[in-house]
C-alpha cells in the first residue's frame, strides 16, 4: 500500500457544434484543406475584429445548466496573451475573472457509489490552430482551419482521488455534453480533450503537494495509465527526498512516460485583460430562461422515462443512455412500436452484440428506427424466428432496406407448416430414444436439446410456440 | 528599473536589444514609469460593471457560417508550402 | 481649375458640370503629388494606375447621373488602413511589403460612393507618435514651414490636404492622431464619437480608443465625409447600434445659445500663451454670435497622461504581439520559432513602438497589473464622470488642441517623457470616447496655424460641426505656401 494519496482536478476543453466559428463567420466543421476554413479575422489579419457567436454563448449557458452551475448575468472576454505558431494572434481569446459559468456539480457513480464533483467554472473560448512537424526540414506547417473553433473550458475542484473517478467523470460529462446537444464529444478528433491537474499527499496529511499538469490525454485508456504514471513518479521523487516541481507535462504513450513541456515561468505570466474588441454582455431572466427550457431530455431522465414508460429494466435502460447514437435510435424506433419493451430487449442484446463485433456502424446506420421496431414486432409475432431474425438484421445492418422485403426475398417467414413439424419432429423422437427416456424420467433439460433440434430442421417452417406445444404433446403421450 | 525588470519585459514581449542599447532603453523606461507612477496617487478601484460598454446577449451575431476566404489570398504575405505557414521548428 | 484649398463641394460641383472630368481632377492632385511631395513626404505610396481605373469608374456614374457626394473625389489614406491589394505599412519596416487581401470597411463605404485613391499617406509608425518622425519611411514635414513637425499620427493625412495634394483624406484617433496634426498643419479634423466609425480594417493601435475620422479643409467637408464614411459594421463589435443622422444638418444654424465650456486645466501654464490668447479670442467670437461661455473643471486632466499610456499601450502590446514575421511582415532570421519572432520583431518595429510595447507589459504584467493597469481603468470611468458632470451644464467644451504650435523637428528627440506629455489637450477625449473636431483658429507671429478643439456629448457629432463650421464662417485661413 502507498503511503500517499493523490488529488487531482480536471480541465475538460470541449468544442462547440455551432455553424460558424466562434468569432468569425467561417465553418466550424472538423478538418477540411489546410488553411480552407479560414478567412482575415480568424487568420489573424491586421485591422480585423472577432464578433462573437450567439449559439456559442446559448450552447455555454446550456452546459452551464446541465452541471447545475450560476449563470453570471454579465459575462466578459478576455485576452490571454503568449506566443506560440498555431495562435496567430499571439493572444486566445478566452475569460478570466468574469465566467459565463460559475460554481456547479455533477454527480458520478463510480464502483457503484455515488459521488459529487464541484464544478469550479466554466469559460468560453477559441481554439487554436494545428501544427504539422517537418522533423527532416526542421519546420513546422501551420494551418489554421481549427482558430477560432468555440471551445468551453470545464474546470472542476480538485475533488478526484482515483483514476476511476477521473474516468467516470469524465464520461459524465461527455454525455451530458452529448445529450445537450452542444459537442460531438469525439476524443479521436480532438473534440474533448482533457488535462489532469496531480499532486500527491502523505496519507492524513490536510495540504495538497506540488501539482504538475498533464496534457495530450487523446484517450479514456491514455488518462488512466497517464495518471497512474504521474503518481508513481511523483511517489518515488518524495520517496527519494526530492521536490515536485509544479510544472506541465506531456505524456507519451508510446514510450509510457509523461516528460516536462515547458518551465520558464515567463511563459505563464499569461497577461490577461479584458478585450477592448468584444463588448461585455448582460443576459435578462427570460433569456435564460428560454435558453434553460430549450434543453433537451438528458440522460438520467431518459433512463427513467425508459423504465416507467416501456417498462425497461434499470440495467438496460443505462446500457441505451450510455450511448447517445443507441440512444436516439432506441427513441426513434420505441415511437414507433407496440411492444418498446421488446425493442429494448433486442436493442441490449442482439444490436448492441452486431456493435461490438464492428457489424454494424453507429454512425452509420443503413436501416430506420421504424425498420427496426418492424423486426422486433415479427420476432416477437412469431412471424420470424430467432434465427431468421438474425439472419434479417444481417441484411439490414450490411445493405439496409425492410425487414418484411428481405424476409419475403429470401423466404423466411414462418409458415405454421403443421404436417412437416409433425413429421420432422415425430422422426427426431423416434431417433432419440435416450433423451426422451430421460424426459419421461423428469428430466425437464432435454427439452431445449429437441427444441434446438426441430429449430434446426424446421428453419422456421414452424413457429417457436407450435413447436414447443407439438414437442411437449408428443413427449407426454 | 532593475537589469532584470527590462530583461522580464523583453522576454514577454520577444524583442531584443544589444548591452549598450539596453542600457538606453532601460534609462528611458526608468523615466516613462515615474511619469506612469504618478498614478498611484490617485485613490479610486476600478468597478468593471460600471463600464457601461456591454451589449445584450440578442445583439450577438447570429451562427451563419459564410464562405471562406480564397487560401491563396490569405497566404499572399506569408512564407508558405503546401497551403500552409512556414514556421521554423519549436522547441519545448 | 484652381485646387488650393478645394473643397469637397467645390469638386462636386466642377465633375457634375463636366467643368473637369474625374481622370483629369486626379491627374491635377497627382502632377501637385510629383511636383512637391519629395519635399513634404505626405504619401507612402501613391497609386497612379488604380486611381486612373477608379476614376473611369466613377466617371461612368457621373455621366449616368448617378453620382452621389464622393464619387470621382480624389481622397488619401492615412497607411494603416488596409486597402485591398494596396500596400499597407502603418509606416513601419514591419509591414513594409505587406499588402492587405480584403479592404477595411471605410473603404468599402467609400468605393460605393466611387471614391477615387490618390495613395496612402505617411504616419507615426503604427500610429505611435505626434510628429510624423517615427515614421520608417516618411518622416512628413509640415507644409507652413519644412523644418517642423506637421504633427501625428495623421501627419501625412494633414499635411496633403494642408498643401493641397490631396482634397480630404482619412485619419485615425488614437490619442489626438487626427485633431493635433490638423491643428499643427492649420486644417480642420474630427475624430468621431467611440464606435461612430468602423474599426474593421483598421490596424488596430489601442483598440478602445482608435477611432478613424476625416481630415479636410473644412467642418462643412469633414461633415461630408463622415456620411460616407459611418455605418453600423456587423464586422465590428464596438460599432455602435445608433442611428446615423445628416451630419451636415446643423451646418449654418446659429450658435446663439449654445453652451461652452471651458474646463480651466486646458488653460494652465503648460499651454503657450500664444496657443492660449487665440483659443479664447476664438471664444469671444463664438461668445459674440451668441453663445454663452460657462467656466468649469476636469480635474481627471491631471492623471490623464498616465491613464491613457497605461491603457494605449496595454492595447497595444498585445495588439502587436501577432507580427510575428510568419504570416505577414518582416521575417527575420532564426532557426527556431523564438529566434525568428525576436529577430522579426526587434528589427521591424522602430525604437517607439518597441517603448510602448515594453511599457504596455510592463502595465499587464503579474505584480504590477492592479497598480499600473486596473489603476488606468479606474481613471477612465472617472474622466467619463466628470466629462458627464460637464455636459450637464454645455453643449461642447472648447479647448486648445495642443500646447503648442508645430514645433521644430528634433525637438524631442530622445525625449519620450516630453512627447508623451504634449498629448495632454486630446487624450482624455479618446479615454472618454467622445468626439472631438479641431479647426484653425488664428496664427502665431511666425505664421504657424493655432488649433482649437470643440468636444462634444457621445453621438452628437452634430453640434461640434455646427460650432466649428460657425467659427468657420468668421474665419479666413492662409494656405501654405511650398
Amino acid at each position: 500500500m502507498s503511503a500517499y494519496f493523490p488529488t487531482m482536478g480536471l480541465e475538460i476543453h470541449a468544442e462547440l457544434l455551432t455553424n460558424s466559428k466562434v468569432f468569425c463567420t467561417c465553418s466550424a466543421e472538423f478538418g477540411g484543406e489546410p488553411n480552407s476554413r479560414c478567412c482575415p479575422v480568424c487568420s489573424g489579419l491586421p485591422g480585423t475584429l472577432p464578433v462573437l457567436n450567439r449559439r456559442a454563448v446559448e450552447y455555454i449557458i446550456k452546459a452551464g445548466y446541465v452541471m447545475n452551475c450560476d449563470i453570471s448575468r454579465f459575462t466578459k472576454w478576455d485576452r490571454k496573451n503568449y506566443f506560440y505558431p498555431d495562435l496567430p494572434k499571439a493572444y486566445q481569446i478566452s475569460q478570466m475573472p468574469r465566467p459565463v459559468c460559475l460554481d456547479g456539480h455533477v454527480d458520478i457513480k463510480v464502483n457503484g457509489e455515488d459521488k459529487v464533483i464541484r464544478i469550479n467554472r466554466i469559460h468560453l473560448e477559441e481554439d487554436a490552430g494545428k501544427l504539422v512537424h517537418d522533423d527532416v526540414n526542421r519546420i513546422s506547417l501551420a494551418d489554421y482551419n481549427r482558430c477560432g473553433i468555440p471551445l468551453i473550458e470545464i474546470v472542476t475542484e480538485p475533488d478526484f482521488h482515483s483514476a476511476d473517478e477521473v474516468i467516470a467523470f469524465f464520461e459524465k460529462i461527455k454525455l451530458l455534453l452529448q445529450y445537450a446537444g452542444i459537442c460531438d464529444c469525439k476524443m479521436e478528433q480532438g473534440s474533448i480533450r482533457c488535462d489532469v491537474n496531480i499532486s500527491i499527499a502523505p496519507k492524513g496529511s490536510n495540504e495538497l503537494g506540488t501539482r504538475t499538469e498533464l496534457k495530450n490525454l487523446n484517450s479514456l485508456k491514455a488518462i488512466a495509465k497517464a495518471i497512474e504514471i504521474e503518481i508513481d513518479r511523483q511517489e518515488e521523487l518524495l520517496d527519494n527526498g526530492e521536490k515536485v516541481i509544479q510544472q506541465t507535462r506531456r505524456f507519451n504513450e508510446a514510450a509510457g512516460e509523461t516528460v516536462a513541456m515547458r518551465s520558464k515561468e515567463d511563459a505563464h505570466d499569461y497577461r490577461y485583460f479584458p478585450d477592448p474588441d468584444i463588448p461585455p454582455i448582460i443576459f435578462t431572466e427570460e433569456e435564460l430562461d428560454d435558453i434553460r427550457a430549450s434543453l433537451p431530455e438528458m440522460p438520467e431522465q431518459r433512463v427513467a422515462r425508459y423504465v416507467e414508460k416501456y417498462g425497461v429494466n434499470v440495467k438496460d435502460a443505462d446500457t441505451i443512455v450510455g450511448d447517445k447514437r443507441v440512444c436516439d435510435f432506441f427513441d426513434e424506433a420505441a415511437q414507433d412500436s407496440s411492444n418498446p419493451k421488446a425493442v429494448a430487449n433486442y436493442l441490449v442484446g442482439e444490436f448492441m452484440r452486431r456493435v461490438n463485433l464492428g457489424e454494424l456502424d453507429l454512425d452509420n446506420i443503413k436501416f430506420s428506427g421504424k425498420q427496426f421496431a418492424q423486426l422486433v414486432e415479427y420476432l416477437y409475432g412469431d412471424k420470424l424466428s430467432q434465427a431468421n431474425a438474425k439472419v434479417v438484421l444481417g441484411e439490414m445492418a450490411e445493405n439496409g432496406g425492410d425487414p418484411k422485403a428481405i424476409a419475403d426475398e429470401k423466404d423466411l417467414w414462418i409458415k405454421e407448416d403443421n404436417d412437416l413439424l409433425a413429421e420432422v419432429v415425430d422422426e427426431i423422437i423416434a431417433n432419440n430414444p435416450k433423451p426422451v427416456e430421460q424426459y419421461k424420467n423428469g428430466d425437464q433439460k432435454v427439452f431445449g436439446f429437441f427444441m434446438g433440434q426441430a429449430n434446426k430442421a424446421l428453419k422456421g417452417a414452424a413457429s417457436p410456440k407450435a413447436i414447443q406445444d407439438y414437442i411437449r404433446k408428443k413427449l407426454s403421450e | 528599473m532593475e537589469l532584470k525588470t527590462i530583461q522580464h519585459l523583453c522576454e514577454l514581449s520577444k524583442l531584443n536589444y544589444e548591452d549598450e542599447a539596453l542600457e538606453k532603453v532601460m534609462s528611458e523606461m526608468t523615466d516613462i514609469i515615474e511619469l506612469m507612477d504618478t498614478i498611484k496617487s490617485f485613490d479610486l478601484t476600478y468597478d468593471d460593471t460600471k463600464d457601461n460598454n456591454s451589449i445584450k446577449f440578442c445583439e450577438t451575431r447570429e451562427d451563419v457560417a459564410k464562405p471562406s476566404f480564397p487560401t491563396e489570398k490569405l497566404l499572399s504575405n506569408a512564407e508558405n508550402t503546401d497551403n500552409c505557414y512556414v514556421v521554423p521548428k519549436v522547441v519545448e | 481649375m484652381d485646387l488650393t484649398r478645394a473643397k469637397i463641394r467645390d469638386l462636386r460641383k466642377a465633375l457634375d458640370t463636366k467643368e473637369i472630368g474625374a481622370a483629369e481632377l486626379c491627374g491635377e492632385y497627382f502632377k501637385k503629388i510629383e511636383a512637391s511631395d519629395d519635399k513634404l513626404l505626405s504619401y507612402i505610396t501613391v497609386t497612379k494606375d488604380k486611381a486612373m481605373e477608379m476614376a473611369a469608374d466613377a466617371q461612368k456614374k457621373i455621366d449616368a447621373g448617378e453620382a452621389s457626394m464622393l464619387t470621382g473625389i480624389p481622397i488619401a489614406i492615412k497607411d494603416n488602413i488596409c486597402t485591398d491589394g494596396v500596400k499597407t505599412t502603418c509606416s513601419s519596416k514591419m509591414l513594409e511589403n505587406f499588402v492587405p487581401p480584403y479592404d477595411a470597411t471605410v473603404i468599402e463605404n467609400l468605393k460605393n460612393e466611387g471614391y477615387v485613391l490618390l495613395g496612402k499617406t505617411s504616419m507615426d509608425e503604427f500610429a505611435m507618435g505626434g510628429s510624423n518622425q517615427t515614421s520608417a519611411f516618411a518622416k512628413t514635414k509640415n507644409p507652413y514651414d519644412l523644418e517642423r513637425v506637421p504633427g501625428g499620427s495623421s501627419g501625412g493625412s494633414a499635411a496633403a490636404v494642408s498643401a493641397s495634394l490631396a482634397p480630404c483624406a482619412l485619419g485615425s484617433d488614437t490619442g489626438g492622431s487626427i485633431r493635433q496634426p490638423a491643428s499643427f498643419c492649420g486644417v480642420t479634423g474630427i475624430k468621431p464619437t467611440y464606435g461612430r466609425v468602423s474599426r474593421y480594417g483598421l490596424v488596430a493601435f489601442a483598440s478602445s480608443l482608435d477611432q478613424i475620422g476625416p481630415i479636410c479643409n473644412d467642418a462643412h467637408d469633414c461633415a461630408i465625409m463622415l456620411n460616407a464614411i459611418c455605418s453600423q459594421d456587423a464586422h465590428d463589435a464596438t460599432s455602435a447600434r445608433v442611428d446615423i443622422p445628416d451630419f451636415t444638418a446643423k451646418l449654418g444654424q446659429s450658435v446663439k445659445g449654445m453652451k461652452i465650456a471651458m474646463p480651466k486645466e486646458f488653460y494652465s501654464d503648460d499651454i503657450d500663451d500664444e496657443v492660449k490668447s487665440s483659443v479664447v479670442a476664438a471664444a469671444k467670437t463664438l461668445e459674440a454670435q451668441g453663445a454663452q461661455l460657462i467656466d468649469c473643471s476636469i480635474p481627471g486632466l491631471k492623471y490623464a497622461i498616465p491613464a491613457y499610456y497605461l491603457i494605449a499601450c496595454a492595447e497595444a502590446a498585445s495588439n502587436l504581439s501577432r507580427f510575428d514575421g510568419i504570416k505577414y511582415g518582416y521575417r527575420g532570421e532564426g532557426r527556431t520559432f523564438e529566434d525568428l519572432i525576436r529577430d522579426s520583431r526587434s528589427k521591424g518595429f522602430g525604437e517607439e513602438v518597441k517603448r510602448r510595447i515594453l511599457l504596455g507589459n510592463y502595465a499587464l504584467s503579474s505584480g504590477y497589473y492592479d497598480a499600473y493597469y486596473k489603476k488606468a481603468l479606474a481613471l477612465k470611468q472617472e474622466i467619463i464622470k466628470e466629462y458627464n458632470e460637464v455636459f450637464d451644464i454645455a453643449d461642447v467644451i472648447l479647448t486648445p488642441t495642443a500646447p503648442s504650435v508645430a514645433y521644430k523637428i528634433g525637438a524631442q528627440d530622445n525625449d519620450p517623457v516630453k512627447m508623451y506629455l504634449a498629448d495632454i489637450c486630446t487624450v482624455t477625449v479618446n479615454i472618454a470616447g467622445l468626439p472631438g473636431i479641431n479647426t484653425t483658429c488664428g496664427y502665431t507671429g511666425e505664421g504657424m496655424p493655432i488649433g482649437m478643439s470643440v468636444i462634444g456629448k457621445r453621438f452628437d457629432e452634430q453640434t461640434i460641426l455646427q460650432c466649428a463650421d460657425a467659427f468657420e464662417q468668421t474665419f479666413a485661413p492662409t494656405a501654405p505656401k511650398l
